[in-house]
């Protein structure tokens, strides 16, 4: 159970972090030169492959056991939490739904403004605009996934969920910008924040001494409560704007 | 490094400072309860309500 509630916590992450860097490929592509827009995807994929390969080994060198534990359960919650409250805001109607699609077409209007080189020479802001939206999404990949990895046998169904995620994004980019429009990318960020703060409570507990009862059947009852308390804040933050509506009316 | 720091502790700070209070007040009554006490059945019990509390107050969220 512990294998699956990584894979799929390590691929929705991955696949909506891939998401948004496939919109602004996308864009470069399709509204400067094609070449700028792959050479700025790769040389950046690059970069993220080399802070993988520094990061784990880093991170489990030097925290070992308790500390280990603890460390990466405070950076899932980190991450994990900040999901679900921006996920919970977007689903009370407090704040826009997450959309890679408009982000695509906004992207490629700002770029239709900036003038193309000549003939010839190559596409140096296309390959930028391409390289930094692909960096600075697949850092937060790479974050995300090397703190699934970090933990005990959490290698393989990390590493697991992450290719998948990389082969359907890239599949999907490869036929059609349309998937874009098809997702329902708010929900889907809910239920990776969901994961990622269920996995955070359990394991930050753990480096803090919690023997859990049921041991790992534990955490789906984590993830029940933070479902019902997402939930309930979902409820609570729609009624209140409601409300507030009303009495503005 | 601005974007560095969103990236890792999120828009807000309300947020990353709640999860270093609630995961200080859990070491704290982890201390306090000693070994092979309390803290070890239902400690994670108490981190959870103490995260949900820091998230609450994250999204502000008001009777």
């Amino acid at each position: 159970m512990t294998f699956v509630l990584t894979a799929v916590g390590a691929a929705l992450a991955v696949a909506l972090e891939l998401f948004e860097s496939l919109a602004i490929v996308l864009a470069v592509a399709l509204t400067r030169r094609p070449s700028a827009a792959i050479a700025g995807a790769v040389a950046a994929t690059v970069a993220c492959g080399v802070l993988a390969v520094v990061l784990g080994p880093v991170l489990v060198a030097r925290f070992g056991g308790d500390a280990l534990h603890i460390v990466v359960g405070v950076a899932l919650l980190l991450f994990g939490m900040e999901w679900l409250r921006k996920g919970v805001l977007r689903l009370a109607g407090r704040r826009a739904r997450s959309d890679s699609y408009a982000e695509f077409l906004a992207e490629r209007e700002a770029l239709e403004a900036v003038p193309s080189p000549p003939p010839g020479r190559f596409d140096w802001p296309g390959f930028v605009i391409a390289f930094k939206g692909v960096l600075l999404e697949g850092i937060e990949v790479i974050l995300i996934v090397t703190v699934l990895a970090a933990r005990p046998g959490g290698l393989a169904p990390a590493l697991a969920g992450a290719g998948a995620a990389v082969v359907l994004t890239v599949a999907l980019g490869a036929v059609l910008h349309r998937p874009l429009r098809r997702l329902p990318e708010s929900e889907l960020k809910y239920v990776v924040g969901l994961v990622l703060t269920t996995f955070g409570t359990f394991f930050c507990a753990e480096g803090l001494g919690v023997h859990w009862p049921l041991g790992d059947a534990a955490l789906l009852v984590v993830l029940a409560a933070w479902l019902v308390v997402s939930q309930a804040a979902v409820h609570a933050l729609a009624d209140g704007g409601r409300r507030a509506a009303e009495a503005a009316a | 490094m601005r974007t560095l720091r969103k990236l890792v502790l999120g828009e807000t700070w309300t947020l990353p400072l709640g999860i270093a209070v609630a995961v200080g007040i859990a070491g704290v009554l982890r201390l306090v309860a000693g070994p092979g006490g309390w803290w070890e059945d239902a400690g994670g019990w108490v981190l959870l309500a103490l995260l949900v509390g820091a998230f609450a107050v994250a999204l502000r969220i008001r009777r």
